[in-house]
């Protein structure tokens, strides 16, 4: 049966274009320790272990829990490996809450990563053969049809990443770090995929993300104060049939209405108080806006251009820098995820929106067509006490 | 896997962090029936799909089956397609560099529609036409390899509307376009 | 107390050498069919748990073309584990502990024979210190058999022993790749592939799926009269380092049959993942199982092993020995990691 589960220790890497200071059990490991740290616990304590990246041959291991289980602290404990795309590190956040929230484990850690430099994302994509275009190719003409349908002016995609490198300079785990970025810059910078230009693409980042996550009765004895799991959610749908809507895909409008309802959330842009949204390419900001039903059709672009999605704004969107700052892809989910319940617990730093108590986290992957979300509280009735 | 452990470092005062490992896998896979034939059919020239009758939908390259209506395809739902049509989305690609990429300069991978009972191939090359002039709702048309020159080799059960070895790309068949607006629910 | 699940559906594929279908094209009806038992409508699923592997079908993002086997469309609640299908169960049998959805599907594929499983697995080693040894499947297993040998607790003759009784049973399997009746004398003389392993000593590496439906048990009394309850469901890791383990023994594996209430009852069969003949007695020791429980009716993996479906398939194969009636409690064992670096065990209950 359904119980409360709590985030009680938080823990990430320095995001970096390449970690050769430390091996891939040392880069798990770094997150998984800082999460130990925040929680005043140690190896011995947890119980369970859930591991996501993205596709093994991006590093060139396969089933890395294998060999990472001693890293870990996982010897005689269970272990799980989830791999659902670039959703992954948030629906391995929910596959660890699930575990706490069932009542199969007291305490669970769950950790995140890729270490790009390791290996070769791009020729991994491309199958090792020529002419591969990178996730950037698929999702352009969709970025192009979204400005054609809901009319927005080229320079929201150039906003968006201005503003995210600008979030990234007050959060010191984020790989770039670009205060002084324009938007002239980013549309003068060369044209990757049309519409995509290369400041508007995320970076290849090596880096990790972990969290404890323990029952209720265990999170009160916690140091510091936990985020509350209030709700999760995970659709997937078809990547490829004629006539599907990849722009607006129905499992991502289907999967914001069942976290927001299992959350008791009935007004998103007045009850939220912080997003982080995975955001690779610039144009997804306006495009998960409206594809989550945040607002309505062709609004996005105008709540961006007021700057309602800065730090500060009605409506932040991630105020850590997000993808577009750091993107260690199987990582990427569990950052949103994490950055979210940093928020509502106060814990976030320089990029810490004043005051938040409800937070949504979001990842999405494969061809638009797999989402992971949660909302997370300061307190278990976080939601109904913005009345 | 052959093993080719190559000291990255040149500088010898440099401790060494990085060590190219390179990995060498081999896969040979059989190629699926309905792949077979509809890799036959290209090097005759003809385009072969499959439609399911319950959804109506047309699956090009054909698959066995249609996963929106979950029913299996076969010989009987066989159906051949255009080879002209529309394009209704598209990309330029500037390429990224990695170990075998052979392109260099933009290209663009563009969504061909199929006239006649539909079909829709994704990532398609566009020729004789420079990539800034590409555009939603151009009329193109298949080039053809010589028959002599066509070959199944880059036919798989993987290939994604695949039509390497048979047709060289799409070119503009200087039509009036379809208005672009038609297409923007199309994005496959 | 974890609420009550039941196996109210599977499937199987056989198990191929090589198949000419993809693996969304072998996955299609096997899942049709799990669903089809069930007496369900697809659209009737909650939840839906996929297990697979990138690297035996040498392809990024495999597994989501596996997708179009399930027909996600409408949309599913639907997660993926990069493991044997197995744990995709597990997974799905967590998310009924909610309480709120009552059906889940579950299910592993593979594809091995593109690729060649003796280059492919080394991978799953650690990458710094033993990948670039090209430690193997068969010579981590031929230590681990050779450490047993060593230590009194089987010969060469029971191994071969395990692999004519596998085949024998296996002819009444029509999933089954290998099978036939065997002389042991004859296995015996021939000659060692890597010592002291010989050729009936190693698994195939088949293309094959599986799938299973899961209910509560309400919603399970109302479509079976003769639901398969699961009463128990636990799975361990140990340490990754060959050498720093006792290879005899499976610590990994008495922890998940502690965890999963092996012991609560008396055992009448076991579908254990033997992929290699001495492993049958390190698992048997482990779980604590006696000479009176029928192990691998099926013929086990040593007959047919379709990677990432290999364990799942144990669950089915120990579903479908009670539903026939060889017995009424049985254990079924799924592995991962070499040799049986990870375990997961399952205590399945017949209703009558």
């Amino acid at each position: 049966m359904s119980q409360a589960c709590a985030i009680v220790g938080i823990g990430q890497t320095k995001h970096k274009k390449r970690r050769d200071d430390v091996s891939l059990p040392g880069l798990v490991r770094e997150a998984a320790q800082r999460a130990l740290d925040d929680a005043e616990l140690t190896w011995t304590d947890i119980d369970a272990v859930v591991l996501g990246k993205a596709p093994d041959p991006f590093e060139g291991v396969m089933m890395p829990e294998l060999s990472m289980a001693d890293a870990l602290g996982a010897a005689g404990k269970p272990i799980l490996r989830v791999h659902t795309a670039g959703s992954v590190g948030g629906s391995t956040a929910i596959v660890a809450s699930n575990l706490v929230r069932t009542g199969q484990h007291r305490r669970v850690l769950t950790v995140a990563y890729e270490k790009q430099a390791e290996g070769n994302a791009q020729w991994g994509l491309a199958g090792g053969k020529s002419g591969g275009m990178g996730a950037g190719g698929i999702f352009a003409p969709w970025m192009r049809s979204f400005i054609a349908r809901t009319g927005s002016p080229a320079h929201i995609g150039p906003m968006v990443a201005v503003k995210d490198r600008r979030n990234a300079v007050k959060n010191p785990y984020a790989h770039l770090q670009m205060p002084d970025l324009t938007i002239e810059e980013v549309m003068e910078s060369p044209m990757l995929w049309d519409p995509i230009h290369w400041h508007e693409s995320c970076p290849s980042s090596d880096g990790a993300c972990a969290m404890v996550m323990t029952t209720e009765d265990l999170a009160s004895a916690s140091p510091r104060p936990p985020a509350w799991v209030l709700s999760t959610a995970m659709r997937s749908e078809l990547g490829m049939f004629p006539g599907r809507d990849p722009v607006r895909p129905q499992a991502g409008v289907e999967c914001a209405q069942a976290v927001f309802e299992a959350a008791g959330i009935t007004d998103p842009l007045e009850q939220i108080d912080v997003s982080e949204i995975y955001v690779p390419f610039s144009w997804y900001e306006p495009m998960w806006l409206e594809g989550h039903d945040l607002v309505g059709h062709g609004e996005a672009w105008k709540l961006i251009e007021s700057g309602d999605t800065d730090i500060g704004g009605r409506f932040p969107v991630n105020p850590s820098g997000g993808v577009l700052s750091s993107n260690p892809i199987g990582a990427s989910g569990m950052l949103r995820f994490a950055e979210a319940a940093l928020q509502v617990r106060g814990m976030a730093g320089e990029h810490q929106v004043d005051g938040a108590t409800v937070a949504y986290g979001q990842a999405y992957g494969g061809a638009a067509q797999y989402f992971a979300m949660w909302v997370v509280g300061s307190t278990l009735d976080a939601v109904a006490a913005k009345g | 896997m052959s093993e080719q452990p190559v000291v990255a470092a040149s500088d010898s005062e440099q401790p060494v962090v990085m060590m190219d490992y390179f990995m060498h896998l081999e896969y040979r896979e059989v190629v699926c029936p309905i792949v077979r034939r509809y890799a036959d059919a290209l090097m005759d020239g003809k385009i072969l799909g499959q439609i399911s009758p319950t959804s109506g939908l047309v699956y090009v390259p054909p698959r066995s089956y249609c996963p929106v209506s979950c029913e299996w395809l076969g010989e009987d739902h066989l159906v051949e397609l255009e080879d002209h049509g529309v394009v209704t989305n598209f990309t330029i690609v500037t390429p990224v560099q990695y170990y075998g990429q052979e392109e260099t300069e933009p290209f663009a991978k563009a969504s061909v529609l199929l006239d006649g009972p539909g079909g829709m191939l994704g990532l398609q090359d566009i020729l004789d036409l420079p990539v800034d002039e590409l555009r939603v709702g151009m009329r193109v048309e298949a080039v053809w390899l010589p028959p002599e020159e066509r070959t199944k080799d880059e036919i798989g059960n993987r290939s994604w509307g695949s039509v390497d070895g048979a047709i060289r790309g799409w070119r503009p068949t200087g039509e009036p376009d379809v208005p672009a607006e038609q297409f923007l629910d199309k994005v496959y | 107390m974890p609420i009550d699940i039941a196996i109210v559906g599977y499937a199987q594929s056989p198990s191929w050498e090589r198949s000419e279908l993809t693996e969304v094209q072998f996955l299609f009806p096997v899942i049709a069919e799990a669903i089809a038992m069930a007496g369900i409508d697809r659209r009737d699923i909650d939840f839906t748990c996929a297990g697979s592997c990138d690297y035996l079908s040498g392809q990024t993002f495999a597994f989501v073309s596996n997708l179009e086997a399930v027909g996600a469309w409408p949309p599913i609640s639907e997660s993926h584990v990069e493991m044997d299908g197995a744990w995709a169960m597990y997974e799905a049998w967590v998310a009924l502990q909610h309480g709120d959805i009552d059906l889940a599907l579950a299910f592993g594929s593979g594809k091995s024979s593109p690729g060649d499983p003796m280059q492919i697995y080394p991978l799953q080693m650690d990458p710094y210190t033993l990948t670039p040894l090209g430690a193997d499947p068969t010579s981590l297993a031929a230590l681990q058999a050779r450490a047993l040998l060593d230590s009194g607790r089987i010969t060469e003759r029971e191994m071969a022993e395990v692999a004519a009784r596998n085949r024998r049973d296996a002819v009444a399997n029509p999933y089954a790749q290998i099978s036939g009746e065997e002389d042991v004398d004859a296995l015996l003389a021939s000659p060692y592939v890597t010592a002291p392993m010989r050729d009936h000593d190693l698994p195939p590496f088949s293309d094959g799926a599986c799938a299973v439906i899961l209910a509560t048990a309400d919603r399970a009394r109302a479509l079976s009269d003769n639901p398969v309850w699961i009463r128990g469901i636990d799975h361990r890791i140990e340490i990754h380092q060959p050498g720093m383990r006792d290879l005899r023994e499976s610590p990994s594996t008495a922890a998940a049959g502690k965890g999963a209430g092996v012991a609560d009852g008396p055992v009448d069969l076991a579908e254990l993942s033997v992929a290699y003949t001495h492993q049958e007695r390190i698992l048997t020791d482990a779980l604590g199982l006696g000479a009176g429980v029928k192990v691998n009716l099926s013929g086990g993996p040593l007959t047919a092993n379709p990677m990432m479906a290999t364990g799942l398939s144990r669950v089915a194969e120990a579903a479908r020995a009670i539903q026939r009636g060889d017995g009424r409690r049985a254990v079924a064992h799924a592995t991962s990691g070499q040799p049986l670096q990870q375990n997961l065990v399952c205590v399945l209950e017949g209703e009558r």
